[in-house]
């Protein structure tokens, strides 16, 4: 089969090794056909060649048939083997190792680069290229392995989302042929590897790295899942054939970054090589391995939080940390988790909001701070809602809900632009399979009424009164004839929650403030300067979901406890939620709150936006989950 | 540090308990709270002084009211801080009454008081500024007041400084100008706007035109020559201690700048924050009793996590090379001066490195937060000087014990008890009953060695130092060394004998990793085992001893199992990596000369109030 072992390796480490287009090797080839193997060399080549589109056409089969009888490849043995099996066989190879004194786990491989730099560097090398003085070290995780021949081996190494073909040849290896192929057979898919050569082009333009030396680093004990065969075109390695692939740039774009998904454009999680969400939130790192854009989803969520961190220490505002746990719950209206002090023989409880100790921040003198941290909720999980879950809440000084809307407008559309580039983006509101919606985040927002939007979209005259029982029976009757449910208890303030939810917040895809609440909603919003009965509040709905939740503060101390008494009423008819007094508090309004706004925002679900998220475990690295009886046993086989 | 989870055995009566009680406990705890509020404990007036708060209030005391001693605030009886209250809520209905709000939505102010004192500093005494350019608005609170016949000094501080207002009866209307006599107390909040001069005197002043009352406050500011000294209301009422001492909000704006430092610091080496879960299915990564809770809709037992460890390591399996979480950690201690139930720390964790590039690290974390707070890295902390100037010492945990107690553990043996009666000869003038008892519980050379350490060798340990090379059966989480048996590659950082950081090359061998943690469990169950009997006498015993690391007391009464989804994770790989945990409370004590872990936490938890 093969003329002399260095020529033929020679004329290899011309040819691309993409494997998806070993079927149309004759036009890539040409593409590739540089100044440098034109003229002497091109007839011998072009023999070589042919023998090894034919060792490719045999590697592409083994890869893409995995379970067929005939292959002889190390690779495609293992993927038929049981998956217990493998697991044992490697514990035994590792066990072997250890006994035989060698260190399977090397202490440290010093990287001189990482992939993405290393692509940036060598990216624009011309097909058939390589530079032999230069080394090299990279490390990575290998993806997936192909052999042609005991003697070489081509790897796809993975590191910080981005993949680089190895190529690694026995004559280059430093080792003899035996020991060479030893160590490579031993080379699983799903290894660490870190390995030292010189950057180099195929001849097709697949940039590789020709290792001098390869070193396994941490071994892959389990079959590493493995796409479901003749899926889509999600995966990097099944582009179309035959499709023009010209503009150097743009081919290093295409082949060396797997995902080219930005924040604000669709996904599609039906198509991903790991499908199974059990599998895929429980054992967040597969999700990260397999699946390409989902470490982009959370470098998205790094960068929101960065920004809303940079907006606010750009208006001099202080981080701070308030404490999680609390003698009471308050600031929200939500049930809390409990907790036991053992040493202090003291019952705490998670707390569901900061803004109480915010506010006291203020009060002492901090006229801007803001907190990003864990909530705690004990409710029910679904699609957006997590036990904890982060916001960001900040309190300025002499600042109120008119500042505040402004502040959100240019916080968010600022965000959204640099996120994304523009203003709109586009997401799937009604399920992956159904048509996307685009969201506009243009400033300024839309801003409505709520009591005056609902009466006149709702067509109803609610009672001007709204803590008048006539109130109360006006709203059951109407929540009665939309056939909008409220279970007991029927408080006023969760009708008109009801009623809201039903008529107002489903016409809120774009950015929409609904403000001024009445005051039963609002135990903690100062009343409306201009009508009492309501508040100086908004919302921000997007996408009828609620993002963002702020109000002038009420600062007077004699009405805030009185608010609380009457949230104490709402809890002892049963209202669970209502508000508890917090004696601290109100102390502290008595020395004086100066006038404060005060807002929260959803992290998760401002992430779930910009990530076409329905869902809000794809943008929690480890949500809370249902236990499981056996947790690893999903994963352990293939997908 | 021990990747263990943790199950309470106490768990399930506790929960039912906690469920039981939590619908009645509310309003207990609202009407049990309210009865103490008239009493003396929220008192804000309080007679004794100390050195540190009159101190401070020398330093915000304006100078032309330094005279003036006079403070008319201040208040040493629940009785006449419950007339001051009556008193001013009338002034409230009394202004609602001529139509004006005493608790305003708004107030656009122009200028800082720092910013007015920087741009006036050219001011001569008795020159004023008379451009419409100059006219500037300021907010902030009442913190003295003067009046005579026509004329009214107040002055104001905003978190920036002080400022004093010079109020002319001229100059406001006549209605404000009695306004001001009548409604204004100290401890208000107002904005003013006016024109800038110098007195006579040489204060900067605002000329006013026109104030308005942003917040009417009901209770008299605490005495501010006498400061707050009730340390215990200091804590509890944070807000009171703030007014009172302008200096205790710088501790929190240097520790704002602290924890920005540190993640300016790591992302300028490209790491990535990530968030890990707080509620957790079992609570791993280090060795500690974790609080449980208990999630309705779950039906389950949730733990509160004692680490960030474990997650993070699974962001490297899972392909992050780089990344970090500055989080919140709760452990189930007791509370002392340098202990909170919940405390804040970094961890971090890079891919291809180990525990030697994490010393270079945390050499850079510390020394970038000291020059960001302090300028420079020669630092005093309670009296002692510290120099954090680069490289730190770098030396053995066996070589310092040497060092220290000329003991050679590397000559020791191996037969434990031998090791321990030289141990104990040794140190036998040194050692307190409850050190001995220590050592004689050892299990192993290596707790031998380490309690050696603990005991004598880390007080001594003031100026940065990196402990390297622990014993591979305190460190079931790090790599065993390269070169010498039985060690670890891991370290700890001591600054002032306190451990400030602990790292390591991470352990990533799965089968390795599982065998140790098994002997953890094997190990924890026996002390509990063996603690069981003893559980009423310890509880009889550790009573007091608010101060000090009780690790020795922590009765072990909690199960620990191993952490299979972490297990399994290592069994896809982990590349090469060093993880480092630095504890951010005690650097900012460290960088704020702060004597207690309560000084830099805005709201510690103490103890329930009798």
């Amino acid at each position: 089969m093969e003329a002399s072992a260095d020529k033929t390796t020679q004329a290899i480490s011309e040819l691309s090794m993409d494997s998806s287009n070993s079927s149309i090797a004759e036009p890539g080839a040409s593409d590739g056909a540089g100044p440098r193997s034109k003229n002497a060399l091109k007839k011998e080549l072009k023999m070589k060649q042919r023998e090894e589109e034919r060792k490719l056409k045999e590697e592409e089969k083994a890869k893409q048939a995995p379970k067929a009888q005939s292959q002889k490849s190390v690779a495609a043995d293992d993927e038929d083997m049981d998956p217990t099996q493998y697991f044992e066989n490697r514990l035994k190879y590792l066990a072997a190792e250890k006994a035989k004194g060698e260190n399977p786990y090397p202490h440290k491989f010093s990287v001189s680069m990482s992939i993405p730099e290393y692509i940036e560097k060598y990216g624009s090398l011309n097909n058939g290229d390589h530079v032999e003085d230069a080394e090299v070290s990279l490390a990575g995780r290998i993806m997936n392995k192909r052999s042609s021949s005991s003697k070489l081996f081509f790897y796809d190494l993975h590191g910080d989302e981005y993949k680089v073909q190895v190529m690694a040849d026995a004559s280059k290896s430093g080792l003899d042929e035996a020991e060479f192929s030893k160590l490579h057979a031993h080379v699983k898919r799903g290894d660490i590897v870190g390995v030292t050569g010189f950057p180099g082009k195929t001849k097709r333009g697949e940039l590789s790295i020709f290792p001098r030396s390869f070193i396994v680093l941490s071994h892959c004990l389990h079959m590493m899942p493995r796409k479901a065969e003749n899926a889509d075109s999600n995966k990097p390695e099944n582009r179309v054939p035959g499709k023009p692939r010209n503009p150097r740039k743009a081919e290093n774009a295409d082949s060396n970054k797997p995902e080219n998904w930005v924040p604000g454009e669709l996904r599609n999680p039906d198509v991903y090589v790991l499908k199974d969400q059990e599998t895929r939130y429980r054992q967040r790192h597969l999700d990260l391995m397999l699946n390409m854009e989902v470490p982009k989803i959370f470098k998205t969520r790094s960068k929101i939080t960065k920004y809303v961190r940079q907006f606010l220490d750009n208006k001099n505002f202080l981080e701070v940390e308030t404490p999680m746990m609390n003698m009471i719950a308050g600031g929200a209206a939500a049930r809390p988790f409990v907790t036991y002090h053992n040493d202090l023989n003291m019952k705490l409880f998670m707390r569901i909001a900061p803004e109480l100790y915010l506010k006291q921040l203020i009060v002492g003198g901090m006229n801007r701070v803001y907190e990003i941290g864990k909530q705690f909720r004990n409710e029910g999980i679904d699609l957006t809602h997590n036990p904890e879950f982060t916001t960001c809440e900040f309190y300025m000084a002499y600042a109120d809900y008119n500042d505040l809307m402004t502040m959100t407008e240019d916080m968010l559309s600022g965000m959204v632009k640099e996120l994304t580039g523009g203003y709109k983006i586009k997401y799937h509101a009604n399920g992956y399979n159904k048509e996307p919606i685009e969201i506009d985040f243009t400033p300024p927002f839309r801003r409505i009424e709520m009591i005056g939007e609902l009466e006149k979209v709702a067509n109803l005259n609610i009672p001007k009164d709204l803590a008048s029982e006539e109130a109360n029976k006006y709203l059951i009757d109407a929540c009665a004839r939309f056939d909008v449910k409220c279970p007991p208890p029927q408080t006023t303030a969760r009708l008109l929650d009801k009623l809201v939810g039903e008529f107002l917040e489903v016409t809120c895809v774009n950015p929409t403030f609904i403000i001024n609440h009445p005051e039963i909603m609002s135990p903690l919003a100062k009343w409306h300067r201009s009508n009492s009965a309501l508040t100086e509040r908004f919302e921000l709905f997007i996408n009828k979901h609620e993002l963002c939740n702020a109000y002038t503060e009420l600062n007077d101390p004699v009405v805030q406890r009185q608010r609380f008494a009457d949230q104490l009423r709402d809890r002892q008819s049963g209202d669970d939620e209502a508000m508890a007094l917090d004696e601290t508090f109100c102390n502290a309004l008595e020395y004086g709150l100066p006038p404060t706004g005060g807002w929260g925002l959803g992290i998760d679900r401002l992430t779930m936006l910009l990530t076409d998220s329905q869902n809000i475990k794809e943008v929690i690295l480890f949500p809370a989950m249902r236990p499981q009886d056996e947790p690893a046993a999903a994963a352990k086989g293939t997908i | 540090m021990e990747a263990l989870k943790v199950w309470s055995l106490t768990a399930t009566p506790l929960r039912q308990l906690l469920r039981l009680s939590s619908s009645t406990r509310l309003f207990t705890s609202i009407y049990g709270r309210r009865s103490y509020h008239s009493s003396p404990a929220l008192r804000c007036a309080s007679a004794a002084s100390s050195s540190s708060s009159s101190n401070a209030a020398t330093a915000e005391t304006p100078k032309p009211s330094g005279r003036n001693r006079r403070s008319p605030s201040s208040s040493n009886s629940t009785s006449d801080r419950e007339a001051i209250r009556s008193i001013r809520l009338k002034k409230v209905e009394e202004l609602r009454g001529q139509g004006l709000e005493p608790y305003a939505y708004k107030w656009e102010k122009s200028h800082s008081a720092n910013q007015l004192q920087e741009i006036y500093k050219h001011l001569a005494n008795g020159e004023e500024s008379n451009n419409d350019s100059d006219r500037v608005s300021v907010a902030g609170r009442v913190v003295a007041r003067r009046a005579f016949g026509k004329l009214a000094f107040l002055t104001l501080r905003d978190d920036s400084g002080t400022i004093q207002l010079y109020c002319e009866k001229e100059r406001l209307s006549d209605e404000q100008f009695e306004q001001l006599k009548a409604f204004i107390d100290i401890g208000d909040i107002l904005g003013a706007s006016g024109s800038m001069k110098r007195t006579e005197k040489g204060e900067l002043s605002i000329c006013v035109n026109s104030f308005s009352i942003l917040t009417k406050s009901l209770l008299p500011l605490p005495d501010k020559y006498h400061g707050l000294t009730d340390i215990d209301k200091r804590y509890r009422q944070r807000y009171v201690d703030m007014i009172a001492n302008p200096e205790v909000a710088d501790v929190f704006r240097k520790r704002a700048k602290i924890v920005s430092e540190i993640r300016r610091t790591v992302e300028s080496y490209d790491y990535l924050e990530v968030e890990t879960p707080v509620l957790q299915g079992a609570a791993g990564g280090a060795e500690a009793r974790p609080f449980v809770t208990y999630h309705n809709s779950l039906g389950r037992d949730l733990y509160l996590r004692i680490a960030t460890e474990l997650h993070l390591k699974r962001m490297l399996v899972g392909g992050f090379e780089k990344v970090y979480e500055i989080g919140r950690i709760f452990r189930n201690e007791g509370i002392s001066t340098r202990h909170n139930p919940e405390f804040t720390t970094i961890e971090m964790y890079e891919a291809y490195s180990d525990y030697q590039n994490m010393m270079d690290m945390a050499e850079l974390i510390v020394t970038n937060c000291a020059m960001a707070v302090h300028g420079k890295l020669t630092i005093d902390y309670q009296g002692t000087e510290i120099c954090l100037e680069r490289p730190w010492r770098r030396e053995t945990m066996h070589n310092l014990v040497k060092e220290i107690t000329g003991i050679d553990f590397s000559e020791l043996g191996e037969d434990l008890r031998n090791a321990k009666d030289t141990v104990l000869l040794a140190l036998q003038d040194v050692l307190e009953p409850k050190d001995k008892s220590g050592i004689g519980a050892c299990s192993s050379l290596g707790h031998l060695l380490n309690e050696v350490f603990e005991v004598v060798v880390e007080p001594k340990l003031v100026q940065p130092t990196f402990v390297l090379d622990y014993p591979i059966e305190i460190s079931p989480l790090a790599k065993p060394h390269r070169s010498n048996a039985g060690l670890t590659e891991r370290f700890e950082l001591f600054i002032c004998g306190r451990e400030m950081a602990n790292a390591f090359s991470e352990l990533t061998d799965p089968v390795d990793q599982r065998t140790r943690l098994e002997e953890q469990v094997r190990q924890h169950n026996a002390k509990r085992a063996a603690a069981a009997p003893e559980t009423t006498e310890q509880n009889a015993k550790k009573e007091d001893d608010d101060d000090d690391d009780d690790d020795d007391d922590d009765d072990d009464s909690y199960e620990v199992t191993l952490d299979e989804d972490f297990l399994t994770a290592l069994e896809y790989g982990m590349p090469p990596a060093s993880g480092m945990g630095l504890g951010i409370d005690r650097l900012v004590m460290l960088l704020t000369n702060s004597a207690s872990i309560r000084d830099v936490i805005a709201f510690p938890v103490l103890k329930v109030q009798q």
